[in-house]
């Protein structure tokens, strides 16, 4: 179902423990998050090919998280001082929050301090384990059930 | 707290931040009115929202964002307007004041000078009344606890 973002979240565990042992809670201040899930393409062209041809490579994660800088809560910039990956969820949609990409992952952090404006922070990630979409049916399971 | 604060507290406290001044109200006796005096006033301060913004976080409603014409008006009195304009400017020129449980203001300051404006009376031209003031940008900063509960679910 089509939802807005405006209820979207972004949770963390420092510790990087797994479910169900992770502590995640809510990084305050935040009102934009961005995933990319991007597969490297390998050339395999032949000479004979009338067009470049790719297969699918490994799959890349990573994205990024913005808001607003909010002296109560420093998880952003403990998270990149960070030495170990922590647990990263991803929520669209806090009304369907079985719906969520999770994972290990390492951040870095950035803060814009405007005259004009909030300081604004943003932060990027890479995975540092395997991503996974909860709630949802992927590609495969769904090619799975349509074969079955 | 399930809704966000009244942002009408906003203004409201801009207005009784200026009342509470005495030198401006030595200057500005009739006081201070939002949007239009009161018939037969003839030095006051008005205080209008021009322009406003709110901005959304994953919390709620995080800064609400206004922009404020504040102006003396005077009669005849082009010196108390001015006199007026500079003492409105330096009560609320990077100065905080409270507001309201979940409304803390961050940060206030001219972002326009209006200058010196002055206008024939409408019904008498041998009268002039003189504004002076500017525009005021006001952030707020909103701190509540949001609920979801009756979006839960909700298909």
């Amino acid at each position: 179902m089509i939802k807005t973002g405006r209820y979207g979240n972004v949770k963390w565990d420092p510790t990087g423990a797994t479910p169900p042992a992770a502590t995640l809670v809510a990084v305050i201040s935040l009102n934009k998050w961005k995933a990319s899930f991007k597969t490297d393409k390998l050339d395999v062209t032949f000479f004979k090919d009338v067009n470049k041809v790719y297969i699918p490579g490994m799959k890349d994660v990573s994205g990024s998280v913005s808001g607003f800088w909010n002296s109560d809560e420093l998880a952003l910039f403990e998270a990149a001082d960070a030495e170990i990956p922590g647990l990263l969820e991803l929520i669209p949609n806090t009304t369907e929050a079985t719906f969520f990409w999770s994972g290990l992952a390492y951040m870095d952090a950035d803060i814009d301090c405007s005259v004009d404006g909030a300081p604004a922070v943003s932060g990027s990630f890479m995975a540092a384990g395997p991503w996974t979409l909860a709630g949802g049916t992927l590609l495969a399971a769904r090619r799975a059930e349509k074969a079955a | 707290m399930a809704s966000p604060p009244d942002t009408a507290a906003i203004g409201n406290a801009l207005i009784g931040h200026l009342l509470a001044d005495a030198a401006l109200a030595a200057l500005m006796p009739d006081g201070v009115f939002r949007d239009v005096a009161r018939a037969g006033k003839q030095r006051y301060v008005i205080v209008s929202l021009v322009d406003a913004i709110d901005v959304a976080t994953y919390d709620g409603r995080a800064i609400a964002q206004g922009l404020y014409l504040v102006k003396a008006v005077a009669l005849n009195n082009a010196a108390a307007a001015e006199a007026a304009g500079a003492r409105i400017d330096q009560l609320i020129e990077d100065q905080v004041w409270p507001i309201a449980p979940g409304l803390d203001l961050t940060t206030a300051y001219r972002v326009a000078d209006l200058g010196t404006v002055t206008e024939l009376d409408a019904v008498d031209p041998d009268l002039r009344w003189t504004h002076r003031g500017g525009r005021y940008r006001l952030d707020v900063a909103i701190t509540y606890t949001r609920t979801l509960g009756s979006l839960v679910g909700r298909t």
